[in-house]
């Protein structure tokens, strides 16, 4: 797949994609034009990246998914589960704990 | 970049262990999601084939695709999650199906073991009536 990200950016499609489908449901193609849109394109996901984890996160409960004919083909939309909702909660709140961190340790690293 | 290889990319997925319904449905989304890639840069003015082109670089490597599915554990099927229990599992499945085939085999063959049992049944029958038949004319004769 397209790498355009570091290797940091482990488990940020996960958050990513349980942020987007807390909204509404969405298929492949459009989560990855949503995730270049709402990060300005600062992330831009390699396009086979989000089936992976879509599946995992549909295995593990955290997903469901459906099939719909639109436009002559049949879409697997993805909606997220109360499961899942929870997974997100969690998420947001490691993420925000590690992103206090860091900008603490870069300020510190900064100063000193 | 050549244009991805859908056909052999589910039997690539199945090798690796990916359980036969994620492997099948990736590829189809990943297909879909190519069309879409196609369409896009058509819209936008490319040419079909080069439209085709920027979509299959756009998608990616095929063989990075599959390591990334065969990556998650939980999309396996579980003899490949558990490959020792799977080595114990089968053989025992196997024995424990074995008394049961000829119950299955006609299960399966059902409506071709009934014509048979009639034709016997109604054979038995003939067989029956022509021996006694016989003993009465014996009898009576």
């Amino acid at each position: 797949m397209a790498q355009s990200n570091p290797p940091f950016m482990s488990g940020v499609p996960e958050l990513l994609l349980l942020r987007l489908l807390n909204d509404q449901e969405m298929y492949g193609y459009e989560l990855v034009r949503a995730i270049k849109e709402v990060t300005n394109e600062a992330i831009s996901l390699g396009e086979g990246v989000i089936y992976p984890v879509l599946h995992s996160l549909e295995r593990n409960g955290s997903l469901k998914s459906s099939r719909k004919a639109v436009g002559g083909r049949t879409r697997v939309y993805y909606s997220l589960t109360r499961k899942g909702r929870e997974r997100l909660d969690k998420l947001r709140d490691d993420w925000s704990r590690i992103q206090g961190g860091v900008a603490t340790a870069l300020g510190t690293a900064a100063n000193a | 970049m050549h244009e991805p290889d859908f056909n052999t990319l589910a039997t690539a997925l199945l090798k690796k262990g990916v359980a036969p319904r994620h492997a099948h449905r990736a590829v189809n989304e990943l297909r879909d999601h190519y069309d879409d890639l196609v369409d896009a840069a058509v819209d936008e003015g490319a040419c079909s084939r080069i439209a085709r082109r920027s979509a299959a670089k756009q998608l990616g490597s095929m063989d990075e695709f599959v390591q990334q599915m065969a990556a998650c554990r939980e999309l396996k099927t579980w003899s490949f999650r558990y490959p020792h229990l799977a080595v114990i599992v089968y053989p025992l499945a196997c024995l424990a199906v074995l008394p049961a085939a000829p119950v299955l085999a006609g299960i399966a063959h059902r409506e071709a073991l009934m014509r048979w049992g009639t034709s016997l049944l109604a054979a038995g029958l003939v067989t029956a009536v022509m021996l006694l038949v016989m003993q009465l004319s014996i009898i009576l004769g």
